[in-house]
């Protein structure tokens, strides 16, 4: 007989093989304590339990362009609750990764701010704290660039008149050449795959 | 004692009140640290975005394995963010053969290789354990004697894996906190999240998180929050004309590192040691008036 329930095995697939820690959902049975344990969950269209059934039920739309799956702040509250310790922030990342990686931008401030973070990574090896919000405020534009960097502005006064912002740019770690080959490699064998 | 301190991109900027309170206090206390030549970023959490998961454990992998190559001392890792991502990772490599041996090949393209016999610690780990209760208060020469701190846990410095503390109600912090003189005010959202690395990108929604801990410090007594985290410490302090502004709350709660606190109370300079001058919403008047 035909199975009626309509699952939609396809996206399940998908997940499970492209995406870092997809599998890691067969192990969910919906209890809902990452829901109640998220402290972004209000603000999300679906919690994590949502998101995974979404997975199973074939909403490839839903689930790619979420914001759920940038909401995550990483604090772990749910995996240390989890009763089937399924690593549910890996899981996120892993899925808001994949989301990127085709093409969705499920939450554009936290990707721009993700992205131009790695960008940092890769290019010098560490992170500068005054270059990263001054290229994530302009990545939408010149004008949004100048009201962010206002509105911040006093922020980032108060930090340098505190000694707490560095006043040199930030310079590349001596092995940078290496850390990028060994990078390369990452992203070619890499389950996640890389962000074009 | 001696260790590798991995002290991050963040320590030297916007949360260098942490390093150049660390380093006198742990000195004081007999600990030695080495840095790890060359060492690069974690990548934090965020990194996602631009990596995939390999990509951010070889990230990990590099400076596990020329701390490795060096020595075998401990790296502790004080920046909660630089914490989480190397202890899960080494452990993740540690436990699976497999992804050993896939983040060597990786590591190989820069001559590098990672044994797996590296351990990480967090700065609360060492300090209660390896250090003492005991052996820190007969270096407190000015108890802060009626101080009511709220320790901030935050969330990564005790989870996932509750190494060194519990995960759901933790105790280390407090312990260290009135190993100073001083009294660790109960302060039931001291475990929450304060928006952590996306605090800036999502400031709409965590504004509501950092003044809901706040706002529970404040209303169990806490004249100053204490943390161990260069995120929480931005965003409670930096953020918190933002929440007043939004809320019409009127906080005015000094955000101290517990090593600035440990440095008061071990009598060093208030400038050089405890760099409380580094802190926007200053702690001074609160901290002369406990140690008279």
């Amino acid at each position: 007989m035909e199975n009626k329930i309509n699952y939609g095995p396809s996206f399940s697939e998908e997940v499970f093989q492209n995406v870092d820690f997809g599998e890691e959902i067969k192990m969910c049975m919906n209890c809902g304590v990452c829901a109640g344990s998220c402290p972004l969950r209000e603000h999300m269209d679906y919690p994590p339990r949502q998101i995974f059934s979404l997975i199973r039920a074939g909403k490839r739309e839903e689930v790619l362009s979420s914001k759920s799956i940038m909401l995550c702040t990483s604090c772990y509250t749910c995996e240390v609750r989890c009763p089937r310790s399924i690593p549910v922030i890996d899981v996120m990342h892993g899925l808001a990764h994949y989301a990127l990686k085709k093409g969705y931008v499920p939450r554009k401030d936290t990707a721009d701010f993700g992205r131009e973070f790695w960008n940092q990574v890769y290019k010098i090896g560490r992170i500068d704290e005054k270059d990263l919000p001054r290229k994530v405020f302009f990545a939408g534009g010149v004008v949004n660039g100048i009201k962010a960097t206002l509105n911040f502005m006093d922020i980032g006064l108060k930090l340098f008149l505190h000694h707490r912002m560095k006043l040199l740019p930030e310079k590349k770690i001596k092995g940078i050449a290496s850390l990028r080959k060994m990078l390369d490699k990452a992203e070619k064998i890499g389950k996640g795959g890389t962000v074009t | 004692m001696k260790y590798f301190l991995y002290w991050g991109c963040s320590l030297e900027g916007t949360g260098a009140n942490f390093l150049v309170s660390l380093n006198p206090v742990c000195e004081a206390l007999g600990i030695e640290f080495e840095e790890i030549e060359d060492w690069n970023c974690c990548g934090a959490s965020i990194s996602y975005a631009g990596a995939n998961d390999l990509a951010v454990k070889v990230l990990n992998a590099r400076n596990l394995a020329l701390a490795e190559a060096k020595a075998n001392y401990d790296i502790v890792a004080p920046c909660s963010s630089c914490y989480i991502q190397m202890i899960k990772i080494n452990h993740e490599i540690q436990e699976d053969p497999e992804l050993l041996s896939q983040v060597n090949e990786c590591l190989k393209e820069g001559n590098l290789a990672y044994k797996g016999g590296i351990k990480v610690r967090h700065i609360q780990d060492v300090l209660y354990n390896d250090i003492g209760i005991d052996a820190i208060k007969a270096k407190v020469v000015k108890p802060l004697k009626g101080l009511k701190v709220a320790g901030y846990v935050g969330c990564q410095s005790v989870r996932p894996f509750g190494e060194y503390d519990s995960v759901n109600k933790p105790v280390v912090q407090d312990r260290l906190i009135e190993a100073l003189g001083a009294e660790a005010v109960p302060f039931p959202n001291k475990i929450k999240c304060c928006g952590s690395g996306i605090f800036l990108p999502e400031i709409d929604y965590c504004l509501e998180l950092a003044k809901n801990i706040l706002e529970d410090a404040v209303n169990h007594g806490g004249e100053l929050i204490s943390t161990v985290c260069p995120m929480c410490a931005m965003n409670l302090e930096m953020y918190q004309g933002r929440v007043n502004e939004k809320y019409g709350t009127d906080f005015d709660i000094p955000i101290v590192y517990l090593t600035q606190l440990m440095a008061v109370a071990f009598g060093m300079d208030l400038k050089k040691d405890a760099a409380l001058h580094y802190n926007v919403i200053p702690p001074e008047g609160i901290l002369k008036k406990a140690v008279g």
